[in-house]
């Protein structure tokens, strides 16, 4: 039950962020403007809140690798006969992997994250950056696969009767990350608001 | 001399990112590098076996099947005190399982705590009951109860008719056996050493005592 509840660490930051991201995110930054001054404008409040996203879905895939590596020794972690059993899935050899390559769902999150976290300090330093708009569309192109990816685990979730909630916070994390793209890519299409 | 050197003004911001999210990652495999040390599961030798789910039969009922519990991680090689597991990969139809059932459920009873004789670990044994698509063949639980009774055998059978298990440890045809250490690797696999009995695999890796 403890190890179900530590998922809080990683849920709370990127719900979190998925509330900076959100049109209503000004209300949580507004107080933060004088500290930080980048918050100031739209631009900078949906970068700081996919950092947070881009960083607490690190984290947690990083965990769940972890996870997996500790199952395969023979232990467990979150072992539980209720619904909430993550090592039923993060320690099922065939589940835990891409069906394609055998990467581990962990390595692979891991993998997508730091990439929007290397395209948000990107964009955080030189945001008319030669490649922004190039940067911006990967970012959305590849949290929108990470939606399809969401699908497939899901459907083995239902198939083995047990929620990974380790898994479930880096799928929102995917799903945050998307809306966070989303509304930066309209952003960067009004030139003003972008540069503002 | 005119200088011919070319400014790329954004190559400061990729490499400044490149560097802190490289970083980040390489931190975060180091820690898991250095936190776990995964075995790989499987069902070759030195490989940690798969689960096995569903129903098991004991004699009195069908319960669920705790294949994990069998195992204790902290166990070490030469641990006479650690108990092993021979699993057999089955068909109640297949005239090989047929034949061989009264050699296995002989071993059963020998190599066991109770048989005087032996000198070395407990071995728990187990079958696994699958229904085999050939013509033919036509399984249920009570010829798994049937077959299990008619050979006097005292081991768990499992409930395999819908071939979930014997697809996740890649069985390549019935009658297949393996011999699992106490820390749940496997040691041995009938497909591995076709010339060699179980038992014989038995006597040969298990520790005894003096």
């Amino acid at each position: 039950m403890a190890s179900n509840a530590l998922v809080a660490v990683y849920l709370v930051p990127t719900l979190i962020g998925l509330f900076i991201v959100s049109p209503w995110g000004g209300l949580l930054t507004n107080s933060l403007k004088d500290r930080y001054p980048s918050l100031n404008s739209v631009r900078g409040q949906l970068l700081a809140g996919l950092q947070l996203i881009s960083l607490a879905g690190f984290a947690v895939s990083a965990q769940t690798l972890w996870i997996s590596s500790k199952i395969s020794e023979g232990g467990s972690f979150c072992s539980s006969s209720s619904t909430f059993s993550c090592d039923d899935l993060l320690g099922n050899s065939k589940l835990n992997v891409d069906p394609f390559f055998g990467l581990s769902w962990g390595l692979i999150g891991m993998a997508v994250f730091a990439l929007l976290l290397f395209i948000v300090f990107v964009l955080q330093q030189e945001h008319n950056h030669a490649m922004a708009e190039r940067m911006i569309s990967m970012g959305l192109l590849s949290t929108g696969v990470g939606v399809l990816i969401i699908g497939l685990l899901v459907s083995y979730e239902l198939k083995e009767g047990k929620l990974c909630l380790y898994c479930t916070t880096a799928h929102i994390a995917n799903l945050a990350a998307l809306v966070g793209f989303f509304r930066l890519k309209r952003l960067y299409e009004n030139n003003s608001e972008w540069n503002s | 001399m005119e200088s011919k050197m070319i400014d790329d003004e954004n190559a400061g911001a990729m490499g400044s990112a490149l560097i802190k999210v490289m970083s980040l990652f390489f931190i975060g495999i180091m820690i898991i590098a250095f936190t776990a040390n995964p075995v790989s599961v499987g069902t070759g030798e030195g490989q940690r076996a798969p689960d096995i789910d569903g129903k098991f039969y004991n004699g009195t009922g069908w319960s669920d099947m705790e294949f994990g519990s069998y195992f204790n991680t902290s166990w070490e090689e030469g641990d006479i005190n650690g108990q092993w597991v021979v699993i057999e990969f089955m068909d109640t139809d297949c005239p090989a399982c047929q034949r061989a059932a009264e050699d296995y459920g002989s071993y059963a009873n020998y190599f066991s705590v109770s048989n005087s004789e032996w000198n070395g670990p407990h071995v728990n044994f187990l079958a696994s009951a699958t229904e085999l698509s050939i013509q033919g063949h036509n399984s249920d639980r009570q010829e798994i109860q049937d077959f299990r009774a008619d050979n006097g055998h005292n081991f768990p059978y499992i409930d395999d008719l819908d071939q979930d298990n014997m697809g996740e440890w890649g069985i390549p045809g019935t009658p297949t056996y393996f011999l699992i250490q106490p820390d749940g690797i496997i040691a041995w696999s009938s497909p591995e050493h076709s010339g060699e009995k179980v038992s014989d695999a038995i006597f040969r890796l298990t520790p005894r005592s003096a």
